[in-house]
């Protein structure tokens, strides 16, 4: 359960609440929210002691969770939450375009990539350093190098960058580079082991939904993230596996709504990876933002034809202007601001 | 007039303006004076075919242009960062 303290309940007496209840063996988490004090309450209530907490005065309202997550659910925070990538707001409001090529593929290109995302009115620059691969003979990224690559080319253009992180271990290159974001692929949804070390970086992680993965075991692991150091989560829908072949994935717009519901993280689409074809991401990209999406991540490159990962999905820069252009339409109609 | 309507006229005119405002973040980032700009609005209005007054959009773009002349105000308000 979640409780909603009155606005302005002095922090003493939130925290006797808490030491009551610590006190009996059940653990609880203090939100950051400074709208009003919140508690996520871990462990199971007995009776006697919900009843107490219900007449208690202080408590304004008493909510119920989904299963055993707290930090990412809704009652969690009075309002969505902001999660700030360099100078990029990502969040209720807003509407940001993350942009660039599937791969870091040398210095020279990623600056004329930079440049294109840059020039079409993305905020936050992508690009992978080290490739989850399905074929171990394909293009594995430059790794290190292309960390730095990326870097130079997001502080170059004034972006923030975000870049998938595939193992604990390379933490500390990101951190060394100053990566602003850790992307988690959709591989590697559910490597618990993988996300706790990630979180204690406490960088901002933009998490994928896994291939085959529920809603529900998607906000498990942005829970595993919040609790052990990483609160700053944006969910990322890049299409799920289903019975349909004609399209690399199915794109699931369903989620939006609900998560709006269930979560207070923001939530960005990833059209690209859900259809595989550059010429039918526009029409998902602007369904996305319409749906009520907080952004967009999409692939592009100066020459797709050239590209060493994903080319079929690659926007040229014609083609990515007009999806940042549909975007701002679209959050204008949606009621959102697009990024400045 | 019909609720139904009148309701979706209101929501036309709450996305007009959803436009307009978002059109003068925009604009505030641009140079006004930027010829290939205005040849943008006079190739729109060479196409347009109605039904809405073609004699009207003229000055409807330069009213609209109007509002967006103090872009220290739009910054102010959130237009550029």
């Amino acid at each position: 359960m979640i409780l909603h303290f009155e606005k302005g309940t002095a922090n003493d007496q939130v925290q006797s609440v808490r030491d009551r209840l610590e006190g009996e063996g059940i653990r609880t988490l203090l939100s950051t929210e400074t709208a009003r004090p919140i508690v996520g309450v871990v462990d199971k209530v007995p009776e006697a002691l919900q009843a107490e907490l219900r007449s208690d005065r202080r408590i304004e309202a008493i909510h119920a969770c989904r299963g055993d997550r707290r930090m990412v659910e809704r009652p969690y925070r009075e309002a969505p939450m902001t999660v700030k990538v360099g100078k990029v707001e990502i969040g209720p409001g807003k509407c940001v375009v993350m942009a660039g090529p599937c791969s870091v593929e040398g210095r020279e290109i990623m600056m004329e990539a930079a440049r294109l995302a840059k020039d079409a009115g993305a905020h936050v620059l992508r690009g992978g350093a080290y490739k989850p691969r399905t074929s171990p003979y394909t293009f594995q990224g430059f790794g290190v190098e292309g960390l730095a690559q990326l870097k130079e080319a997001g502080e170059h253009f004034d972006m923030p960058v975000v870049t998938e992180i595939m193992d604990a271990s390379h933490l500390p290159a990101f951190v060394d580079h100053d990566i602003d974001m850790l992307q988690i692929g959709a591989r590697n949804m559910q490597n618990f082991t993988m996300l706790k070390a990630i979180a204690a970086s406490g960088i901002p992680v933009l998490l994928k939904r896994a291939l085959s993965g529920t809603v529900d075991e998607w906000l498990y692991s942005a829970e595993y993230l919040s609790a052990f150091g990483s609160p700053q989560v944006v969910l990322c829908e890049r299409g799920i596996r289903t019975y349909e072949k004609a399209t690399r994935n199915t794109l699931d717009l369903t989620v939006l709504p609900l998560l709006r519901e269930w979560t207070h993280l923001p939530i960005i689409v990833d059209p690209a990876h859900a259809v595989g074809v550059a010429r039918y991401i526009r029409p998902l990209a602007a369904a996305s933002v319409a749906a009520g999406a907080d952004g967009l991540i999409v692939e592009a490159h100066p020459r797709p034809e050239e590209a060493r990962s994903d080319k079929d999905q690659a926007l040229l820069p014609n083609e990515l202007a007009a999806i940042v252009a549909d975007a701002r339409v679209q959050a204008a109609v949606a009621g959102r601001q697009f990024h400045a | 007039m019909q609720p139904a309507l009148r309701h979706q006229l209101a929501h036309l005119d709450r996305t007009l303006l959803a436009l307009l405002n978002e059109r003068a973040r925009l604009l505030a980032q641009v140079d006004l004076d930027d010829p290939g700009r205005r040849a943008m609005v006079d190739d729109l209005l060479r196409r347009h075919d109605g039904p809405f007054d073609a004699g009207a959009l003229a000055p409807l773009f330069e009213v609209i242009d109007q509002g967006c002349e103090d872009r220290d105000a739009v910054r102010a308000a959130g237009g550029a960062r």
